[in-house]
């Protein structure tokens, strides 16, 4: 009693705040150590901005846009504010490198994000050392990003923080060894990353459960508007299980199209590792059916933390939206940045880049840390079931399958992958 | 397998058909090559969920009043933008219409968001039916229906009425047309919002099996315009003939050449250019 007695004002005012920092609402805005670095940071992201892909683009930039408020709002990095400017990449390589040319010669990026497709992240990977910066990829998931340019060719300025191809044909391989079927068929994308997943995923499974049989294939081009003489063909071929790797609008619509086919009646389990993407969710809606496998780079209600419910709630608050993958994974990527520049207390590259190797992050997605050897983020992305749950507008995963990260990502020296 | 195949395929042209019917309508009658033909397309898939969703759910009202809708801007780009290019170069009647591409994409981004929607098959056409052994989805045998039903409309609207013969007249000689006291200029509004309107029931079938995005039209646009050139420019005999062949291509192309399916349909438009340049059924230019 007798201290409270002796209460000021001013000493009031002093426990109110240090009761708020211990309350966790202004612990890091007291934290932010003073760097005198230059104002502002900037950095650069690229992603999909028109087009039938446009989608995907405006959840990077939400992301993006949202852990940038909150940092400058904590005090920025170091002191330093942080500005984030966006190009369209439009998935074209010439356009990508174009941008990233763009952002550090002209407009003086720190850092570049971003890049949807994977032919660009090699692209731009590859100019990384003469541009002398840091990029860290938020979705392309061609493994020859993180096996081939870091840890082969090493260029070490080049980082990952979203999960790799190993999500798509790996972990579903894992998951798929328990269903009671033996014939397997693909209606994948015509390019790199259909091609590749679908080969781990013969790989692994084959590995795991021998008398697997691969039936059938039909990979559609880019854009493709119709998948119904697809789902003919590989249906004809008598599958009892189907896997995808479809993403955005085309799973959609290959979706929809393999339901009106009875695709769903006529086999026994559809595996989609883009199918939990955020976009497919709102796009399929009632439509999507039960049952169907789906997965994605992250998936809003995993894991059950403080840390991704609050991410959850800001990012619905500031969008009134659902945050998709690339939301958390471009938000992760500011992160990442910060407390790497904090932890190097310059913005020096190769202090950065040192930084970076191994740091631990934890993001919505879950704890994770940056591989050394490829730069690459571990963090686990849970498989689950589509079930329809009148408590979100959307379908969402039930029956969740967790294979921690450490058991289904390849490994240096990273061996060819045999199919 | 192999009819099921084919019949499968042609679905899948009548999508395209009835794109390429109004861009061929178009192009016969006004010289107009109109690239905003596919924004058209995607107008009449938003358009068509839009009042499917103030209709509570109701399909056929949506698909009634969807493409009507699209005629309308169809009328306001004729009327309001396209008259006024008609004597200029090609050239910029191209640039105003790909202008129009990156607005109405733009347009339908700030209105309907980039998220891609798609409303559930009406129940009628959620069935299926067994055809050659293998299951067709009873939306597909619909589709065929409709696309039948336009091409059967279209011969005797254009051959049987007196619309028709003006529309015809003017194709074959506009000059000569004029002086016998057709008004080529509200024939070409007219022509232009039918051109329209069939883009629009093609973007309004589209949604209960295709994702509606932003874009879409861009997907469509190149595809059309291979099956104009592949049927004669101005032809819409050659336009259906083309959209079937292009159909028929994707499908069996798949089955027998997957590697090379991608180039397939350019390879034989290049083809019947170089053997017969006005395609299929095109008139010589005088």
């Amino acid at each position: 009693m007798s201290t409270r007695s002796r209460t000021t004002r001013r000493g009031f005012l002093k426990a109110s705040a240090f009761a708020l920092a211990g309350l966790g609402i202004a612990p890091r805005a007291l934290a932010a150590p003073k760097l005198n670095l230059k104002k502002p940071i900037k950095i650069g992201c690229q992603t999909i901005l028109s087009g039938p892909l446009g989608g995907y683009g405006e959840f990077m930039r939400k992301g993006a846009l949202l852990a940038m408020e909150e940092i400058n709002a904590q005090g920025g990095i170091g002191g330093s504010p942080i500005e984030v400017n966006f190009r369209d990449e439009e998935l074209k390589v010439d356009v990508g490198v174009k941008n990233a040319r763009y952002f550090v010669d002209d407009w003086g990026a720190d850092f570049l994000i971003g890049i949807d497709s994977s032919a660009v992240a090699l692209a731009v990977g590859e100019i990384m050392p003469s541009l002398n910066r840091i990029l860290i990829v938020t979705h392309g998931a061609t493994e020859k990003y993180n096996e081939d340019l870091v840890y082969k060719k090493k260029i070490r300025q080049c980082f990952r923080i979203s999960v790799p191809v190993y999500q798509d044909g790996i972990a579903s391989a894992m998951v798929a060894k328990d269903f009671p079927v033996k014939k397997w068929a693909t209606i994948s994308p015509d390019y790199e990353y259909g091609k590749t997943s679908w080969k781990m995923f013969r790989s692994t499974l084959k590995a795991l459960k021998p008398d697997v049989e691969f039936v059938g294939e039909s990979f559609a081009k880019f854009g493709t508007v119709d998948f119904s003489s697809h789902i003919s063909k590989v249906m004809a071929a008598g599958p009892e299980a189907i896997f995808s790797t479809e993403w955005g609008g085309e799973a959609v619509t290959m979706i929809k199209q393999a339901k009106l086919f009875k695709v769903f009646d006529q086999t026994k389990a559809f595996m989609s590792p883009m199918g939990a993407a955020m976009d497919v969710l709102q796009g399929l809606g009632p439509d999507y059916p039960d049952g169907a496998w789906a997965s994605g780079r992250y998936y809003f209600l995993y894991p059950e933390s403080a840390e991704n419910r609050r991410f959850v709630e800001a990012f619905r608050k500031k969008w009134n939206s659902y945050p998709s993958y690339v939301s958390e994974t471009s938000y992760a990527a500011l992160y990442a940045i910060k407390k790497a520049v904090e932890k190097a207390k310059t913005l020096d590259i190769d202090h950065v880049i040192e930084a970076l190797e191994g740091l631990e992050v934890s993001r919505p997605a879950g704890p994770c840390v940056i591989r050394k050897e490829d730069h690459q983020a571990v963090y686990t992305v849970p498989w689950g079931r589509i079930r329809h749950d009148p408590k979100y507008p959307m379908p969402i995963l039930g029956d969740l399958r967790v294979i921690p990260a450490d058991q289904y990502y390849r490994k240096p020296p990273f061996p060819p992958v045999e199919a | 397998m192999l009819l099921f195949q084919g019949l499968v395929g042609l679905t899948e042209a009548m999508y395209l058909w009835l794109v390429a019917a109004g861009l061929s309508l178009i192009f016969g009658v006004m010289r107009v090559l109109n690239f905003a033909h596919g924004s058209l397309y995607m107008l009449g898939a938003y358009f068509s969920y839009a009042v499917l969703r103030a209709a509570g759910g109701n399909f056929w009202i949506a698909l009634l009043v969807g493409p009507l809708l699209v005629a309308a801007v169809g009328w306001l780009l004729e009327f309001g933008f396209l008259r006024r290019v008609y004597r200029i170069d090609e050239a910029f009647q191209l640039l105003l219409t790909f202008s129009f591409v990156l607005i109405f994409d733009d347009l339908v981004k700030l209105v309907f968001g980039p998220v891609y929607q798609s409303p559930p098959t009406p129940k009628e056409l959620s069935g299926a039916v067994f055809v050659a052994g293998s299951i067709l989805p009873a939306y597909h045998l619909f589709i065929l229906g409709v696309g039948a039903a336009v091409g059967v409309g279209l011969w005797l609207l254009l051959e049987r009425t007196r619309f028709g013969l003006i529309v015809r007249a003017t194709a074959a000689d506009r000059e000569m047309a004029r002086a016998l006291g057709v008004r080529s200029s509200r024939l070409f509004t007219w022509v232009f919002i039918f051109g329209a309107w069939l883009a629009g029931l093609g973007g309004a079938l589209s949604i209960p099996v295709r994702a509606i995005s932003p874009g879409m039209g861009e997907l469509i646009i190149i595809e059309a315009f291979v099956v104009v050139v592949l049927g004669g420019l101005g032809s819409l005999r050659g336009a259906f003939l083309g959209a079937v062949v292009i159909g028929l291509l994707h499908a069996y192309g798949l089955l027998y050449l997957p590697v090379f399916e991608l180039a397939l349909a350019y390879v034989v438009m290049a083809a019947v250019l170089i053997v017969r340049p006005r395609g299929f059924f095109g008139v010589r230019e005088a």
